[in-house]
């Protein structure tokens, strides 16, 4: 039998139907349907029918989705919730504006650092073993405390993987920060530096690193294998298929050889904390230095990985009695650390540690908090304020029948709705800010959108929302129908409640509480930052333009030194060259056993190590006390004499130091000068007793420019180096920028709070031009009848003002003790610091302040100059 | 409970109720209200108002015979109750009482 073509309902109308509509109803409606459809299509058409049977099957559908749903109505309220959002945001643009600009700008703050503090958190964390993977950590006791540091002994590795049950792998590396230097890698006619780690054999069972081309078990076959990374064998070679099997000379001191590139490994994530592009053995590092069969000393770092549930305390006992078993005189200790804590957590005091990174991180993370706290307050503050607007819609929807419960909903929604809104806005403002943010923070942060970005806003933002509606919500929804359709409450009691006044004045003392404390630590970090940068460093760094020179062979390196030196004195506007070994700035090393009196009490002091050329106190400037410096004409003789700095001379206790006898290193040497205190470690650090020897053959030259004449004195040394080093790049820094460097992370943290100042000052001031706008509005006809009974314009705009002007000292008055504390406490962290002026606090009391009445009384002014007839003539 | 008064629509549906005697659901009522107040209604409107009303408990209804062309699907026929008939004698009867008290109104059908 044929199908009645009449019978084709639309389908996808009769499923929506059957879906949406209570079961019982089916039969019954579809029924009718058809039949109705059936006499249309006779009459009016098929597309006619159909388009009706549409029509009444929608109509049905929204009819009984009501039907069934008249207890529960949540897509009712929600549409007109919405409603009424939008309405409110449409009508009262302006605290729409002020809200949205407050807490989008919060809120891209808060992104902003919730970037980089993931960035941070980052680092170091991508091994597969991470959970398990440690560092042995070294404390050694000094005459200035316990000293912490990552260098081990050269056997450590070995015997904890034999001897320490717990131990499932254990792996002795030298990483590329031991080297003062990168390499140098040459293949012909191509010459790259590069930074090489020396590694034992089960580096590949500790750290995680995978092969592109070769395999493990080549690196492990035999002692000159080397494994590079894919980007070295890119520029070295012209693929990694291409590398395999190739061999080039290494340059590096005496580990220099030719070698041969088995494998290459896909590069290491850049959140790593000591980069590298080479791996070779670290048997080839231990043989050339044979005094590491002894446990006396150090060199390289010691990673392991332990089994499950191991007790930390316990290993720590053990591995540091495993050290006094090798050597039982020794005071030194041992302990582990989570490998992923050496980013963060890279301060050590006295064998303890002290924070580092993190605390950057955490002091960041609080600033977000509390940015975004001021702008919830602008929220609540605003909404609250504005309450009377809203009582009326209040009275008529609880007389209605609208619970408590309805009304507290329909406030978080709309203030989650603001936070939406702000939310999107603040993605727009960190994507344009981003660049600069990058700069100030160093870093290469991008806003890729991955799942753990968009959950992480997403529960920002709900915080917000939920947070900065609770007020209203909590409050607005508790008002008694009765007494706001009464009408006479709504100004009065209602809103004027001691309470509810009080609540608002002290988020408003709060805020510029914050704001002030803002504001006076940026004052002092900033004074801080630039005490530093122009203190007397006992040298003089302007100018001073410095840059390693290749040195393969310790036996050549000093011939080869004094040949490039005696060039660069030929290059005119140089007026000065020298050289040092080791960085001017940071570790020195340090070495102990220098004998300067009879007995043994003296030989447990450590002295900064200073190996520096001739010319190099003459080029900085260091002045000497007494004595002289060293001098090229005395020739050998001078290997046998020492400079030492005042603090040196204190330790000794000498009276008359020079052509006195010190003992070290197994020879006798003469103190020839004694060198002014001059500052060459940071500031964090008080000067320590420092002893120069003369090594004409170091690295590191440093020359001296006549002002004005830097590019063209650069250039010529360029040239020269190129002679000299054909291929190679030649990397020269000039030392102010330097020592600018060393306070990287201090000023990255001055800039970073200048901002967060200014915002939470600036977010903090919408809110005060909110109230007060209201404020006035609200007191409008107040401030008409005292213009007709006499008031001046300035007594009004003081009237207005005062109230605001008072709640801002209030703030302030609390903020400078909380400040003063903080202030003290950070400045504590450096050895040589400023003192707290007064004017910090004052100048930051008088900017909050200015900034305040300018806010308040561009509001209150406006109100009172308005002719009071415009205010009173709708009565 | 409160009493409520009935709509217009309401009272025209529990009318059309009333005239099809038995006969009365979806389709036929709308009908018979098209027909005799010459507007076009939706059949949904007419399914909201019948299920309004039976809420009220002015109507009753239960599952009746099936067409071939309905898709062999029953239809549910409604029909009023007692409150129903009592609600629309009310309607009526104050339409009445207020209907008198305009005098121009009577004068013209006197």
């Amino acid at each position: 039998m044929r199908k009645n073509k009449n019978e084709q309902v639309p389908k996808l109308a009769t499923w929506l139907l059957s879906r949406l509509v209570n079961g019982k109803y089916h039969e019954e409606f579809l029924g009718d349907l058809q039949e109705i459809y059936q006499d249309r299509v006779s009459t009016q058409g098929r597309t006619k029918a159909k388009f009706m049977y549409w029509v009444d099957a929608m109509h049905l559908l929204l009819g009984f989705i009501y039907v069934r749903r008249t207890r529960k109505n949540h897509a009712d309220m929600f549409k007109h919730n919405m409603l009424i959002t939008f309405r409110n945001f449409k009508r009262y643009k302006g605290s729409f504006l002020i809200n949205l600009i407050g807490l989008s700008t919060g809120l891209a703050c808060v992104l902003l650092i919730y970037l980089w503090v993931t960035d941070e958190l980052r680092m170091d964390k991508f091994h597969e073993k991470d959970q398990h993977l440690y560092q042995v950590m070294h404390n050694i006791p000094t005459s200035e405390g316990i000293q912490t540091t990552e260098t081990t002994q050269g056997l450590l590795a070995e015997a904890l993987a034999e001897e320490m049950p717990e131990v499932e792998h254990a792996v002795a590396v030298v990483p590329p920060s031991w080297f003062s230097g990168a390499g140098i890698l040459s293949n012909e006619d191509e010459r790259v530096k590069a930074k090489a780690q020396y590694v034992g054999e089960s580096y590949f069972e500790v750290f995680t690193c995978h092969f592109s081309a070769g395999s493990k078990a080549n690196f492990l076959s035999k002692k000159q294998a080397v494994a590079i990374s894919d980007n070295l064998a890119q520029k070295l070679f012209t693929s990694k298929e291409d590398a395999i099997g190739k061999s080039f000379y290494w340059d590096q001191g005496n580990l220099s050889g030719e070698f041969e590139v088995v494998a290459t490994f896909v590069a290491m994530p850049d959140h790593l904390t000591d980069p590298f592009d080479l791996l070779f053995h670290y048997e080839l590092f231990f043989e050339k230095r044979p005094f590491l069969e002894n446990w006396g000393n150090s060199d390289p770092s010691t990673y392991l990985t332990l089994k499950e549930g191991v007790d930390i305390e316990k290993f720590n006992t053990k591995i540091t009695d495993l050290l006094h078993t090798k050597i039982p005189t020794s005071k030194h200790s041992l302990f582990i650390r989570k490998f992923s804590d050496r980013y963060l957590y890279n301060r050590f005091e006295n064998g303890v540690q002290a924070g580092g990174r993190i605390e950057y991180v955490r002091l960041f993370s609080v600033i977000a908090f509390f940015i975004l706290l001021i702008a919830c307050i602008n929220f609540m503050n605003l909404s609250t304020a504005r309450a009377s607007r809203r009582l009326m819609e209040i009275g008529v929807k609880k007389t209605f029948g609208a619970n408590r419960r309805m009304l507290a909903i329909q406030y978080l929604s709309e203030s989650l709705l603001m936070a939406l809104f702000a939310m999107l806005t603040a993605y727009l403002l960190v994507l344009v800010l981003l660049p600069q943010f990058n700069m100030i923070t160093g870093k290469e942060i991008t806003l890729a959108f991955n799942l753990k970005l968009i959950l992480g806003t997403f529960a920002i933002t709900t915080l917000t929302g939920l947070f900065a509606g609770s007020y209203p919500a909590i409050y607005l929804s508790g008002f008694q129908p009765i007494s706001i359709l009464k009408g006479g409450g709504i100004s009065g009691k209602l809103l004027g409640g001691f309470g509810e006044q009080w609540t608002r004045k002290g988020l408003v003392v709060f805020q510029f509480v914050l704001s002030t404390v803002f504001l006076v630590f940026v004052f002092v970090i900033y004074q801080q930052i630039s005490y530093v940068q122009t203190k007397n460093l006992g040298y003089k760094r302007d100018n001073m333009v410095h840059f390693p020179v290749q040195v393969t062979d310790e036996e050549e390196s000093e011939e080869k030194v004094q040949v490039f030196m005696e060039g660069l004195s030929r290059i005119p506007s140089i007026s000065s060259i020298g050289n040092f070994s080791h960085d001017l700035m940071g570790d020195h090393g340090s070495f102990r056993g220098l004998d300067w009196k009879e007995g043994k009490e003296d030989s447990e002091i450590g002295f900064r190590n200073l190996e520096i050329g001739f010319g190099f106190l003459e080029t900085l400037g260091i002045e000497m006390r007494e004595g002289r410096a060293f001098s090229r004409e005395r020739g050998e003789s001078e290997l046998n004499a020492i400079i030492i700095n005042e603090e040196a001379a204190s330790v000794m206790g000498f009276d008359e130091p020079i052509g006195k006898t010190v003992r070290f290193w197994g020879a006798d040497r003469k103190i020839i000068g004694v060198a002014k205190s001059f500052h060459f470690e940071s500031l964090y650090e008080s000067v320590k007793p420092c002893v120069m020897q003369v090594w004409p053959g170091a690295e590191n030259v440093i020359a001296k420019i006549e002002p004005g004449n830097e590019q063209v004195v650069i250039e010529a040394l360029e040239e020269h180096y190129s002679i000299h080093y054909p291929g190679l790049e030649f990397e020269y820094q000039f030392l102010d920028e330097d020592y600018q460097a060393l306070y990287i992370s201090e000023q990255r943290v001055s800039s970073l709070s200048k901002y967060a100042a200014i915002i939470a000052i600036i977010i903090s001031c919408l809110g005060l031009l909110g109230l007060a706008s209201y404020t006035t509005e609200r007191r409008v006809k107040e401030i008409g009848i005292r213009k007709i009974l006499g008031s001046s314009v300035w007594g009004i705009a003081y009237l207005l003002s005062s109230e605001f002007v008072k709640l801002v000292v209030i703030g302030i008055s609390i903020a400078i003790p909380i400040s003063f504390m903080i202030s003290t406490t950070w400045l504590e962290n450096f050895a040589y610091h400023i003192e707290l002026e007064w004017w910090f606090f004052v100048g930051a009391a008088l900017i909050a302040l200015l900034v305040a009445w300018l806010t308040v009384s561009s509001q209150t002014i406006r109100a009172a100059r308005i002719h009071p007839g415009q205010h009173l003539r709708h009565e | 409970m409160k009493k409520r008064g009935l709509g217009e629509f309401e009272e025209l549906v529990l009318l059309a109720v009333c005239i099809l005697e038995g006969q009365a659901y979806g389709i036929s009522v709308k009908e018979e209200v098209e027909k005799h107040t010459g507007r076009s209604i939706l059949l949904g409107a007419v399914h909201i108002t019948l299920y309004r009303l039976q809420d009220k408990g002015l109507l009753s209804s239960e599952l009746g015979g099936n067409t071939a062309k309905r898709g062999d699907r029953r239809k549910r026929l409604f029909t009023i109750t007692d409150l129903g008939v009592r609600q629309l004698q009310e309607a009526q009867e104050v339409r009445q009482k207020m209907w008198k008290l305009v005098s121009f109104l009577n004068m013209r059908t006197s």
